[in-house]
């Protein structure tokens, strides 16, 4: 019977074969090479970017005055982080990014809690809040310039309006969008509030204000860069700003990587803390997975 | 065997998932023939690689040891039928039926004829501009057959078709599966946890084993074609489910 089979099959027009293909053949390789081809590719395509840069500077295509090559960046960072004088600006940022931080998200994330849990709260503040959330957060700075004075004060309340609003809105429609049987099941045991919000609508809120958390970490920085550069005397914004008016462009470099490894790190911390506090929920398949 | 020509094949299929340490063997090895016309039911415990059978067959994953042969000349020669319809919600009814024939380019005139005359077959003409979204459970189904159906596919491939359904209905489908697979004697491989389903359906029922999957008994249950929905209250029926239900029991505990 076998080689029936085997002579039938050589009329190959005929006949449709499903057969292993190459990562079926060999997993562990095909696997391999393909994890090894997105990794270089993740650091090739900026290396070969930043050494056509440098080659552009090199060869005068463009004015290194404007736009140091990234060596003489890299070599002046190196020689202020090694002098000290980067750190008190980083230091100055990060505090205010991380007070900041704090305060919008813990707000943010009770009005949520409360708005989306309570229909007569929602119906009082929800047409204020998208009211407030559609004006440029950097057009508020004047108003906390003259709440708080100059200092901390107004940098601090910025970050936390602009961090606010991601943290109340993703909260809140996390908690409305809570499956109704979840709710049900706690109600008939005799759950009290805080039990419902202990063991229900906190964890079954926390993947989507994550979310929130994560891109509300990015625009944290990006705000606070913007206020530094037009109220503060010191930070990572301020020096940007500061250096290109004095010609440094050097330095002006040197701040804008700054903040693009302060913004990278941070949101990648938020993201690192959401995956340990909510191992129940499917990895976000976005970038970096591991 | 007497059929000289097999529509289906598989030798030595086996199917395994993940690498190294977690690699899990979902199927196989598994050797299976099924002649043209033949409706074959496939039966297993959960998770023993029925569907991964099926995907393989329709071209969705390929194998990892053996291969799986297709008599036609056709590059795409099957349709499925899976358990959550897979229908569009974006789409009406007459253009989810068409979806198939529109995907292989079918002029439009001939595609709407086709893909109405399918309707009106399936009780649905009425429902025609209707979206899914408004239709019942039952009906979206009945719209999956449909869709799967006006393609006139060599092979059928159901996925739990009717799993979704309520008993009574699951019934009435059966029926209606029954009618039309016995006019268009299209060759069909079907997956049930229903032993009922299966006895009533299939030239052919096949049992699996728990993962990995191989077969590990074949019936033919004793009713001539053209055959009715009436075969469930023959003795003959009773005794073939409970001795298949033996056959699966053990299978069927977790391990």
């Amino acid at each position: 019977m076998n080689t029936a089979v085997r002579k039938e099959r050589t009329d190959a027009a005929a006949v449709l074969v499903r057969r292993p293909g190459p990562r079926e053949l060999h997993p562990v390789r095909t696997h391999r090479r393909r994890r090894a081809l997105e990794l270089s590719l993740a650091v090739a395509v900026p290396l070969v970017l930043v050494l056509l840069w440098q080659l552009a500077a090199a060869q005068a295509w463009i004015d290194d005055r404007v736009y140091p090559a990234p060596s003489t960046i890299l070599a002046d960072g190196w020689d202020r982080a090694a002098a000290g004088d980067l750190w008190p600006d980083v230091r100055a940022t990060l505090k205010r990014v991380l007070a900041g931080y704090a305060i919008g998200t813990l707000a943010g994330y009770a009005l949520g809690l409360l708005m989306g849990s309570l229909s007569l709260v929602r119906a009082a503040l929800e047409p204020l809040l998208d009211a407030l959330y559609v004006v440029p957060k950097l057009a508020l700075l004047p108003i906390f310039l003259n709440m708080f004075g100059l200092g901390e004060g107004p940098q601090v309340a910025l970050v936390a309006a602009t961090v606010f609003f991601f943290v109340w809105i993703s909260t809140m429609s996390a908690v409305m969008a809570i499956p109704s049987g979840y709710r049900d099941a706690g109600q008939v045991f005799g759950a009290s509030p805080w039990q419902m919000f202990r063991h229900v609508l906190l964890p079954a809120s926390l993947p989507a204000v994550l979310v929130g958390a994560r891109i509300a970490a990015g625009v944290a920085v990006l705000v606070i860069v913007a206020s530094e550069q037009i109220a503060a005397a010191n930070g990572l914004g301020h020096l940007i700003f500061d250096s290109r008016a004095l010609f440094q462009n050097d330095v002006m470099f040197v701040g804008i990587v700054c903040v693009a490894v302060l913004g990278v790190v941070f949101s990648e911390l938020v993201r690192i803390l959401g995956r340990l506090l909510t191992p129940w929920a499917p990895r976000d398949r976005g970038r970096g997975q591991s | 065997m007497g059929e000289p020509h097999p529509k289906l094949e598989t030798t030595d299929l086996s199917r395994t998932f993940g690498r190294g340490s977690a690699a899990v063997d979902a199927l196989g090895p598994l050797d299976l023939t099924v002649a043209p016309g033949e409706f074959v039911c496939i039966v297993g415990p959960s998770g023993c690689g029925k569907s991964t059978l099926l995907r393989i067959a329709g071209g969705l994953l390929r194998p990892s040891t053996g291969e799986l042969a297709i008599r036609t000349s056709s590059p795409r020669p099957a349709a499925m039928i899976f358990q959550d319809y897979g229908i569009y919600d974006w789409k009406t009814v007459l253009a989810n039926v068409r979806f198939g024939l529109d995907i292989q380019r079918v002029p439009r005139r001939e595609a709407n004829a086709r893909a109405r005359d399918w309707l009106a077959r399936m009780g649905l003409a009425d429902f025609a501009s209707a979206y899914p979204a408004t239709l019942s459970g039952g009906m979206r189904q009945r719209v999956a057959i449909a869709r799967a159906l006006a393609v006139e596919p060599e092979i059928l491939l159901m996925d739990e078709p009717f799993a979704a359904l309520d008993a009574q209905l699951r019934t009435i489908l059966q029926d209606e599966l029954l009618d039309l697979t016995q006019t268009t004697r299209t060759t069909t491989l079907f997956i049930t946890h229903s032993l009922e389903e299966a006895i009533v359906l299939g030239d052919r029922v096949l049992v699996m084993s728990a993962r990995p999957g191989r077969i590990i008994a074949e019936r033919r249950p004793p009713f001539p074609r053209p055959r009715s929905g009436d075969v469930r209250s023959a003795p003959e029926f009773t005794t073939l489910k409970s001795e298949l239900w033996e056959l699966l029991r053990p299978e069927a505990v977790p391990a």
